[in-house]
């Protein structure tokens, strides 16, 4: 395969004393999505930050596309085409989707371009355009993370960070998300990397995935690897082992093989 | 008994023993068996703690008085339900008071007690439930009691099934199971019946009566279970106390197996003698937090686990500020200072000692505070040997850690260090009262009161152990020097003879191997092939920190393994522990076994060593690769 987009090395990244992330190392490919599974507190969001430049590595590199890029401002990373789109939304909701759509090509002072980004999301995302000029906190939760990804997108970049476009979604708006994400991928050929906690859905979109506890990773493989696991099918993806009994409520012990 | 011909008594610790060890009968504080000194104590420390246990966050305590009657309702119960004196009960539960209480319990009635590891497979305890012809099975939690009922139907001859822990099983509904409240219930209806049968039973038992039954981890065919009587144990007790004096106020720490002799010894029976306190660890996991809150007096552990701590220790001194890292390497130069003049049974210069006073208020003693060894009169290693580089870094920290060995068959002491007899690399002298000799082969031979009775329904394999002289074959190779002190080199079955006819023992280099703070454990490969290899298992925590200090990139354990860097770091430490050996004996390749093991994996014994046999097996491709 050929040299990968991005790629990280030893990273570790403190909370003051505490060390969120104790060492990860991982490769994301052009065009791929990379899945980052793991619980609550394994350090994945940290690891966002910290290649989005929110936060400094103490150690370790992140290359991109050949340049080192860990400890870099967050302003510097979005220009080099690394667009992170945050966990929670966090869309400005007094100011107008338009508006809002028009922060994210911040960056960029193209016109034309911004206004073929801007059709570009239109085009996925129909019910922003219908919107367009509504106050962004008036949206629905579902629409809110459309914003988010499609602020995204304004910037042009190369390559995406998702962290948890799921959260706090009905079954049926992750379904609609995660489709557009994956008509993203395959018509963009844009490249991905996306942490979650529902890991079914990760993994029917992921082409690799990386599984963290915390703050190293323990698994490594492409989605289908993963999936044939049987600590994620125990752990991440709910299937009841069989057991003697019904209503088991112990599971066995991982071991990440 | 006639009070004129009990042998002469001496006092330690305020109780009672035999003057000259190792002579029948072997009394302590007057009793005869573990049952009846199990029963004077209780009536005499009544209320006074004799366990703790963490319930939802806080130490709780448990009286000897509960212990009373906790084992007397279980022994109560058992009877009751058809348990014969001479049957055998099994208990599969990690370490909690209900252990102490079952095991005590069924030796009262008269029953023998033996354990399973929690990390056994459900087909494991079903061999181990028929060969020892079980009558009853405790189980701990809901996780155990699915393997029972995996195998319900291969263990016909099982009465019933006892569960400890009634999370998640509510709407359990089998005839066979039942809940330990409810076999409390029987014990107590039992106990109001014949009031004064339980002490009789107690009365019955002779010291040459089986009270345990310990089933030997077995690297090669199928476990067998070694019988030890109520006289061996008591033998065990007698020496502990010579050897080990434990103080009636000393904290405990219970977290190894109870199922292990050594476990079961420091914290079931020694405690029946010097009445100190156990404090049972929350989980294998927590064992280092449990040691901190405890702070035990005494503390008995594998070398793993002290080679933990040691670790620990090292990365956070590599992650303080300067001074502080400076501040400890001094302080820690004076230790080894002091640490050489101790261990060498010399006085310690006052020059020496006001350093090390000083250091020690500075840093050591908080150190010590932080790991939970403050309050640590001495510290105890076996199992399995320790690198003598880690016993001196104890004694420099002022832990005063000794090493000692037994096993099995020898009811759980053979021969140990002490204060006062102490030499590093070796695993002391004989206990009192206990003789050990080397046989023409070069194998260790023991003789004395804690050898074991045979192995359960095996008459073979116990004739093949003992000698046609009643001596113990430990299969332990050895040798003793000039001064008696003994030293194990190898195994007599893992001796290797090379394809060109050399005889090597395997255990010596493998645990040259393991004293390097990379490797776990190792097993050398060579029987009847041109040269020797191993295969290696890493330290996992410390070769990830080596990894990362030196930006060696990986992502999970197996490529952890295959990073070039990491394989030239155990190429390094190998070629270290070639130039101590003889060309023959030098390890020509090595493979780095790639995959987690842990204790459920049939690799590995419950103390987390490396089977033999197993290993060659499972890895036989990296083997093959090798040659």
């Amino acid at each position: 395969m050929s040299e990968p987009i991005l790629k990280i090395r030893n990273i570790e990244s403190f909370y003051g004393p505490i060390m969120a992330i104790r060492g990860v190392s991982l490769d994301v490919h052009e065009g791929r999505v990379v899945s980052i599974l793991g619980a609550n507190g394994a350090g994945k969001t940290t690891l966002m930050k910290t290649i989005s430049g929110v936060m400094d590595p103490e150690k370790g590199t992140i290359t991109f596309d050949g340049n080192d890029i860990q400890g870099s401002e967050p302003h510097k990373v979005v220009q080099q085409g690394i667009v992170h789109v945050p966990e929670g939304r966090e869309v400005f909701p007094l100011l107008t989707i338009d508006e809002n759509l028009s922060l994210g090509a911040y960056t960029s002072s193209d016109k034309g371009q911004i206004e073929h980004d801007r059709e570009l999301v239109f085009n996925y995302f129909p019910i922003l355009k219908e919107r367009r000029n509504q106050e962004a906190g008036t949206l629905s939760g579902g629409q809110q993370q459309m914003l988010a990804i499609g602020r995204g997108l304004m910037a042009n970049p190369r390559i995406m960070l998702l962290d948890e476009p799921s959260l706090g979604l009905s079954p049926l708006l992750v379904q609609e998300i995660f489709t557009i994400l994956k008509r993203l991928n395959e018509e963009q050929n844009m490249t991905m990397m996306l942490v979650e906690q529902n890991a079914s859905a990760a993994l029917n979109l992921a082409h690799d995935g990386y599984v963290m506890e915390v703050g190293r990773i323990v698994m490594d493989g492409t989605a289908e690897q993963l999936m044939a696991s049987e600590d994620i099918q125990n752990f991440y993806l709910g299937v009841q082992e069989e057991g003697e009994r019904e209503n088991r409520r112990w599971k066995r012990k991982k071991t990440w093989r | 008994m006639d009070a004129t011909t009990l042998p002469a008594q001496t006092v330690i610790n305020g109780v009672s023993f035999n003057s000259t060890p190792g002579q029948r009968p072997v009394k302590v504080d007057g009793t005869q068996t573990i049952v009846s000194l199990f029963k004077k104590r209780c009536a005499e420390l009544g209320d006074r703690t004799a366990h703790r246990e963490k319930d939802f966050g806080i130490w709780k305590t448990y009286s000897w008085a509960d212990y009373w009657t906790r084992a007397k309702w279980i022994g109560l119960a058992l009877r009751k339900l058809g348990l014969q004196r001479g049957e055998v009960v099994s208990i599969l539960s990690e370490d909690r008071k209900e252990w102490a209480y079952a095991d005590l319990g069924i030796q009262c009635v008269g029953g023998i007690a033996s354990g399973v590891y929690t990390t056994d497979s459900a087909s494991q305890l079903a061999y181990l439930i028929n060969d020892s012809d079980s009558r009853f099975l405790i189980v701990e939690n809901e996780e155990q009691l699915d393997k029972y009922l995996q195998i319900e139907a291969q263990v016909p001859g099982l009465l019933n099934v006892i569960i400890l822990e009634d999370e998640g099983l509510h709407d359990l509904d089998h005839a066979r199971c039942m809940l330990i409240d409810d076999l409390y219930k029987i014990g107590q209806q039992a106990e109001k019946d014949e009031p004064t049968v339980f002490e009789a039973e107690i009365e019955k038992a002779q010291p040459q009566d089986i009270g345990l039954l310990i089933y030997t981890s077995g690297t090669t065919g199928m476990p067998k279970g070694a019988m030890l009587s109520q006289e061996n144990v008591m033998a065990g007790i007698e020496a502990g106390a010579h050897r080990l004096p434990v103080e009636e106020t000393d904290e405990q720490l219970c977290f190894l197996p109870l199922c292990h002799i050594l476990e079961r010894n420091v914290s079931i029976y020694f405690p029946l003698a010097c009445k100190a306190t156990v404090n049972f660890a929350e989980s294998p996991e927590t064992v280092f937090a449990n040691l901190q809150e405890v702070s035990p007096a005494t503390f008995v552990a594998v070398p793993r686990v002290w080679e933990k701590i040691y670790s620990q220790v090292l990365i956070l001194t590599q992650d303080a500020t300067p001074a502080g890292r400076a501040a400890f390497g001094m302080a820690l130069k004076v230790g080894f200072e002091r640490a050489e003049y101790l261990l060498n049974n010399k006085p310690v210069p006052a020059g020496v000692a006001a350093k090390f006073w000083l250091w020690d208020r500075l840093v050591l003693r908080n150190l010590r505070r932080m790991l939970g060894m403050d309050n640590m009169r001495r510290g105890g290693s076996g199992a399995a040997p320790i690198s003598p580089e880690l016993l001196k870094w104890y004694w420099a920290i002022g832990v005063p850690l000794l090493e000692g060995w037994g096993m099995t068959e020898t009811s759980g002491l053979g021969s140990i260090n002490t204060f006062e007899e102490n030499k590093i690399g070796t695993i002391g002298k004989p206990v009192p009262g206990y003789e050990i000799r080397i046989a023409d082969d070069g194998e260790i031979q023991t003789k004395g009161l804690n050898n074991f009775k045979g192995y359960w329904r095996n008459n073979e394999k116990t004739a093949e152990t003992f000698t046609d002289d009643g001596w113990l074959r430990t299969g332990d190779i050895g040798e003793i020097d000039a001064d008696g002190y003994l030293k194990i080199t190898g195994r007599l079955k893992d001796i290797i003879i090379t394809a060109g006819g050399k005889n090597i023992t395997p255990a010596e280099i493998e645990s040259r191997l393991k004293f390097s703070h990379y490797v776990s454990d190792a097993v050398i490969i060579g029987d009847r092939r041109k040269y020797l290899t191993s295969l290696i298992m890493i330290d996992q925590e410390n070769v990830e920190k080596y990894a990362q200090d030196r930006k060696v990139p990986f992502s999970n354990f197996a490529s952890l393994c295959a990073a070039q860097e990491i394989k030239d770091l155990i190429a390094e430490e190998v070629n270290a522990v070639n130039k101590e050996f003889a060309r023959v004996e030098q390890i020509k390749d090595f493979r780095l076994i790639d995959v987690l093991l842990t204790a459920e994996d049939e690799e590995l014994t419950a103390t987390m060593k490396l089977k033999r046999s197993y290993v060659e097996k499972a890895h036989a491709h990296l083997i093959d690769d090798m040659y």
